[in-house]
């Protein structure tokens, strides 16, 4: 079997695929710190924390979800530990997390593939909040 | 400054992952496309993927949505991926990728991480089924 010439086309494919995300990835991380500093998250969660209930959530989870939806899923996760909130809302955030996170990142990144990024940007957003309310509803 | 620094620190940290991950991906499906395992085009059971279309799929579903969309781009010009196909592709990724990682960092605070992973699956599973039967983008 010849070595040289799949191993010469891989490294090539695996460079260029990284080069053409480090254009993404760079703008995006200065988007995300903005969003940090300039605190849009405080502002969104304050307002969303009155409609936590319909998952079963206490208000100060909306940080974490905001938090999740517009960094990563690792900022989410740093308020949302000291909540110390129960198994069932522990599990209820992380669905609504793991089909909806780092928007910011992820939603440049779709785009960059061609297909449709904002129907699926609202795709997810729609199924992060349903799944969040039904499983809110389904365990009990 | 500060915010432009962190910027940079955490694009040149994903950069090194991006290196790291995707370059022994790359040279593996190099030597397995040698043996031909990527060719046929049938689709794959019923959600309208084709078989160079598992690639970014697999890849986008283990280790996550950015991995996953760099080897996208890279099979629309290899496999010539048509425009649904690409969306189908990332339907379900968008909702269930990294589904180690992102699982793991919750169960670690107590979250019952097979709920969280049945769940994105079967709701991946079911919309994108629906868009495929729905014809959406179809040529």
């Amino acid at each position: 079997m010849e070595i040289r010439k799949p191993l010469k086309r891989g490294l090539i494919n695996g460079l260029s695929i990284t080069f053409m995300m480090v254009k993404v990835i760079v703008p995006c991380y200065i988007a995300i710190e903005i969003i940090k500093h300039s605190g849009l998250i405080d502002i969104i969660s304050r307002a969303c924390r009155p409609f936590m209930s319909i998952f079963g959530l206490p208000g100060e989870a909306a940080l974490s979800l905001v938090a999740g939806y517009l960094i990563n899923m690792y900022a989410a996760i740093a308020v949302l530990t000291p909540l110390g909130l129960p198994a069932k809302d522990v599990t209820v955030v992380a669905l609504m997390l793991g089909i909806c996170h780092s928007l910011t990142m992820e939603t440049p990144i779709t785009k960059k593939t061609g297909a449709h990024a904002s129907l699926l940007l609202l795709v997810r957003i729609a199924l992060s909040l349903f799944s969040g309310v039904v499983l809110h509803l389904l365990w009990k | 400054m500060e915010m432009i620094l962190n910027a940079l620190r955490d694009s040149l940290w994903l950069t090194l992952k991006l290196l790291l991950i995707i370059l022994p991906l790359t040279i593996s499906y190099e030597f397995l496309k040698e043996r031909g395992l990527f060719s046929g085009t049938k689709p794959f059971f019923f959600m309208g993927i084709t078989r160079p279309g598992l690639l970014p799929l697999i890849t986008g579903v283990i280790i996550g949505l950015t991995y996953g969309a760099g080897v996208i781009v890279h099979s629309i010009k290899e496999y010539n991926l048509g425009k649904r196909e690409v969306f189908l592709i990332l339907l379900f990724l968008s909702v269930c990728h990294a589904i180690f990682e992102d699982t793991l960092i919750f169960v670690v605070i107590g979250a019952n991480g097979l709920v969280v992973v049945v769940a994105r699956l079967i709701l991946a599973v079911v919309f994108t089924y629906l868009a495929y039967r729905a014809r959406l983008f179809e040529t």
